[in-house]
């Protein structure tokens, strides 16, 4: 019952131009995980790649995909963090 | 490398079930707290219930959110929101499912219990304080530790919204000051039975997600505290009086 917004990610996914895509789903959303690849494989030219472990909040995205050439990263069940200034 | 946040929303419309709108009226409720998860934010009918029910709503925004309402689990100190709203209010109402969020409301204030409504299996549940006497217990026998310990590991975390260096550095300063020995670990996710490679080190201070020094002392071997209580002993310790 939570609203994937398929269709939009699909849209994002073609007007960034994007090739290579990696999700990142919380505990709470992995069993979704052949839902989504479903999706965008079929609706998008992109090779789409899955985070294996955690994604504890919108504070934890992984770092050192830069040697994969990963276009775009698409986190679900979180929205904007404002990271706290100390 | 973009990257996008797709918060999710649940569908189905959030209604309080008559349990829940029986407990308001039984302790003749004048005024709620609200606070939701991100995918419970679509709140407008569990207004209206309220607002028949003649509760004031109070609302706030936590400071490191997007949205009004809406609360993280790193929310477990009475600083994260904009304002304190709990005082004011009779009874602190929750929104959403799973127990982590809920437990930052009641980390973040220690007195009042959490009333929760849960959207996806429609029931009603009470967060009582007794799910954080350990956890406070610890932390103070933690920061008397640290402050008896000369040697003192500072973890760092590469994870992008959790990332203090510069806190780490700061705290290793003021401690070598005192004539202490600070030294700065980094690593992405902490596994706590790498602290054992270290036992030089008597006490732990995380400048991580605040859920660490909290929920996980209880599990953890070594004695941990949050950088939060490592910068200002004095104040938690009376906080935890």
């Amino acid at each position: 019952m939570y609203d994937l917004e398929l269709d939009k990610v699909a849209k994002e996914i073609k007007d960034k131009k994007a090739k290579q895509v990696i999700i990142q789903l919380p505990d709470g959303l992995k069993l979704k995980t052949q839902e989504i690849i479903d999706y965008l494989e079929k609706n998008t030219k992109a090779q789409i790649f899955i985070w294996l472990s955690s994604t504890f909040g919108a504070c934890d995205f992984p770092l050192g995909l830069d040697p994969l050439n990963i276009d775009l990263m698409i986190q679900w069940g979180h929205n904007r963090f404002y990271k706290e200034v100390w | 490398m973009q990257l996008i946040y797709k918060d999710a929303i649940w569908k189905k419309e959030i209604k309080l079930g008559k349990e829940l709108i029986d407990y308001l009226k039984k302790n003749k409720t004048k005024s709620i707290a609200l606070f939701a998860s991100v995918q419970f934010l679509k709140l407008d009918k569990v207004k209206n219930q309220l607002k028949e029910l003649n509760i004031k709503i109070n609302t706030t925004k936590a400071k490191r959110t997007e949205k009004e309402i809406q609360i993280l689990g790193c929310d477990t100190y009475h600083d994260s929101f904009k304002e304190n709203i709990i005082k004011n209010s009779d009874l602190i109402l929750y929104i959403g499912d799973g127990l982590f969020h809920p437990k930052a409301l009641l980390l973040s204030q220690r007195k009042k219990d959490i009333l929760i409504w849960d959207p996806v299996s429609e029931k009603k549940q009470i967060l009582t304080k007794k799910e954080i006497t350990k956890i406070l217990l610890k932390l103070k026998a933690n920061i008397k530790k640290y402050l008896m310990a000369k040697n003192i590991g500072i973890l760092v975390t590469i994870k992008p919204g959790q990332q203090y260096l510069h806190l780490a550095k700061k705290l290793k300063e003021d401690l070598e000051k005192k004539g202490k020995k600070a030294y700065i670990f980094i690593d992405n996710t902490f596994y706590w039975n790498e602290l054992e490679g270290y036992p030089f080190i008597e006490c732990w201070v995380n400048t991580a997600c605040p859920r660490i020094g909290l929920d996980d002392i209880v599990e953890i071997k070594q004695p941990l505290i949050n950088i939060k209580e490592a910068l200002n002993t004095e104040k938690a310790l009376e906080e935890l009086a």
